[in-house]
């Protein structure tokens, strides 16, 4: 469904972020990128829906080119493409019920959802997603008085309200602890099996990636490395992805 | 959002800056030292000459020494712009180009100490003293039978203040959007626009609120209405200036995360951009309005209309017991606005 191809990627700075990066992913699969920091998975990610420009190359989603898309169309295909963040990104001083109902924005006019009108069916399907992320009867919680893997459960459930066919996870659990890191996991993974939703996430820990991926894709320097399955990844590949001093840690 | 660009800054330009700001700096020395130090304190002359010539020819002995000492340590210019290599350790303000730095203070001072006519004799003379002393005596005497007139012209000076205030919120509203860097550098027509923006608040601003209210007084007539008109002004373009800039502080965060459920740009900025600067906004707001209740008291000297009217006509006429009720309602109002504004504040934080 989503197909990548000679992706490139040069900032105005000179920096070269992108190179030639193409791989396929096909409809329903947990897909996790890896590599150091500063290898362009940030940069990919958001090449996807194209809250960064690629200079070079083609997405092509669901057999639609989106690197060429404008206004209305670009908005449109973003809408179909969830996303979170490591740094959860919710809004300030905004109820939970508030930060969900913020996925639905490319369905709502811009005097309706300034003025907050939301239809009847759009409140229930908020509260059926806060449902599913465990946070029923935090609706009127101020959302940045949560606890960090509330704030990310938040955000999963704001990428939901959009019915998203992909799901975009940049770092989602990067400034968790290692417990809610595993629950923030657990979420994205039944978002994947029982919603059907593809999802591609960026990871650092080898020992989330062997435990959630379906097929890690790898980056360096901003090239493609490596493609092929978690438990493949032996020391060998472990240190041409990370470099000859890396040591491998683990969260259980 | 765009990723800045970031430009190593180009070591031929920082060197003609600092060679510039040699140049300036020594002839800046060499005319101060002539017409201070040599003219006036050591021939002691009255009425010192001035021509053009003068200011010309230390641009030349500027040049001359700039010349000499740029390949020095003792280049201001070069210091500045960190193109002198000296030991990490040691601190910028010990190294020898930060002494000329301080000879160009020090000459600054004593140029400022002649050029403000500081004498002690006449601040300690026996006629100055008396007249102190009677204005004083007025002062702490105030005439309370104008106090009811006063508080009437003080109640202007407030309500005109919040006025101009509350027309200048939502003008500076719209116009932070368009003045923050962070959102108009998507393309060459909005960063233009930008830039254009950016130039007239800076003109604006840069003309005191005390020169509005004389335009305006002859526009509109003297009176509270002149005074409010200037108030609003620069209040548009402060109020503009800080929104502005509280904008380009917030986190990028909340505008990529809602960018990225394919909403409208509009949307963007009322979901991603204002819940981070409501509060921030209220308090500047807030202050901005004990600024103009301070301000309008001066603008009332000019004609501005409030309490500032009156002053200037009881000070006409050398009442100072009137004068003296006046400054001690003005002094109340300051006091209780800086009190409130700065609770207020407090409270929103």
């Amino acid at each position: 469904m989503l197909e990548i191809k000679g992706l490139e990627k040069v900032y105005p700075n000179g920096h070269h972020a992108l190179k030639n990066v193409s791989f396929s992913v096909p409809q329903g699969e947990f897909l996790v990128v890896i590599g150091l920091s500063g290898s362009g998975k940030s940069t990919m990610l958001r090449c996807i829906n194209r809250l960064h420009d690629p200079t070079g190359g083609k997405v092509d989603f669901n057999n639609v080119d989106t690197t060429k898309l404008k206004g209305a169309a670009l908005r449109k295909i973003r809408s179909e493409i969830g996303m979170i963040f490591q740094h959860f990104n919710l809004i300030p001083r905004k109820t939970v019920m508030e930060n969900v109902l913020s996925g639905n924005l490319s369905r709502t006019g811009i005097v309706a959802s300034i003025f907050g009108i939301h239809s009847d069916e759009t409140k229930a399907l908020a509260r059926k997603y806060i449902e599913i992320v465990g946070l029923k009867g935090k609706e009127r919680n101020r959302a940045d008085n949560l606890s960090g893997g509330q704030q990310q459960r938040v955000a999963i459930a704001r990428a939901l309200m959009q019915n998203p066919k992909i799901l975009l996870a940049d770092e989602p659990v990067a400034s968790l602890d290692p417990a809610t890191s595993h629950s923030v996991m657990q979420y994205l993974k039944k978002v994947n099996e029982e919603l059907g939703v593809t999802v591609i996430c960026n990871l650092h820990f080898l020992s989330l990636v062997r435990q959630y991926a379906h097929r890690v894709v790898a980056l360096k320097g901003g090239k493609l490395i490596y493609d092929g399955k978690p438990l493949e990844i032996n020391e060998e590949w472990f240190k041409t992805i990370y470099g000859e001093e890396a040591v491998e840690v683990t969260i259980n | 959002m765009k990723q800045n660009v970031y430009r190593v800054p180009n070591k031929s330009i920082q060197n003609i800056k600092a060679i510039t700001l040699d140049v300036l700096a020594w002839a800046y020395m060499a005319l101060v030292s002539y017409k201070i130090i040599y003219e006036k304190i050591i021939i002691d002359e009255r009425y010192p000459e001035f021509s053009w010539n003068q200011p010309l020819y230390s641009l030349y002995a500027g040049i001359v020494i700039a010349a000499l000492l740029f390949f020095s340590k003792l280049s201001l210019g070069r210091g500045m712009f960190g193109l002198i290599k000296y030991d990490e350790n040691e601190s910028p303000t010990s190294q020898a180009f930060a002494y000329i730095g301080y000879l160009l203070i020090l000459l600054t001072f004593i140029a400022g100490f002649y050029v403000s006519q500081i004498s002690l004799k006449e601040f300690l003379s026996e006629s100055g003293l008396e007249g102190a002393k009677r204005i004083f005596k007025a002062l702490f005497n105030p005439n309370w039978s104008i106090f009811e007139e006063g508080l009437f012209a003080a109640i202007e000076t407030i309500y005109m203040a919040f006025i101009a205030t509350a027309v200048a919120i939502p003008i500076a509203f719209v116009l932070g959007f368009f003045a923050a860097r962070n959102l108009m550098n998507e393309n060459a027509l909005a960063f233009t626009f930008y830039n254009l923006l950016r130039a007239f608040l800076n003109i604006s601003r840069s003309i005191e609120p005390l020169v509005w209210a004389i335009i305006f007084s002859v526009w509109v007539g003297i009176g509270p209405f002149s005074g409010m008109l200037a108030l609003c002004i620069h209040s548009i373009a402060s109020l503009t200036k800080q929104y502005s800039e509280q904008i380009e502080s917030i986190d990028d965060g909340p505008i990529e995360a809602i960018t990225a459920t394919g909403a409208h740009p509009i949307q963007v900025v009322w979901f991603g951009v204002v819940p981070q600067i409501v509060l921030p906004y209220l308090s500047y707001t807030i202050y901005r309005w004990d600024i103009n209740v301070r301000m309008a008291t001066i603008i009332g000297l000019v004609g501005g209309g409030g309490i500032g009217n009156l002053l200037m006509q009881y000070q006409g006429q050398a009442r100072w017991n009137e004068v003296g009720m006046l400054v001690i309602l003005i002094a109340a109002i300051v006091w209780t606005m800086d009190w409130a504004s700065s609770k207020l504040r407090e409270a929103l934080k």
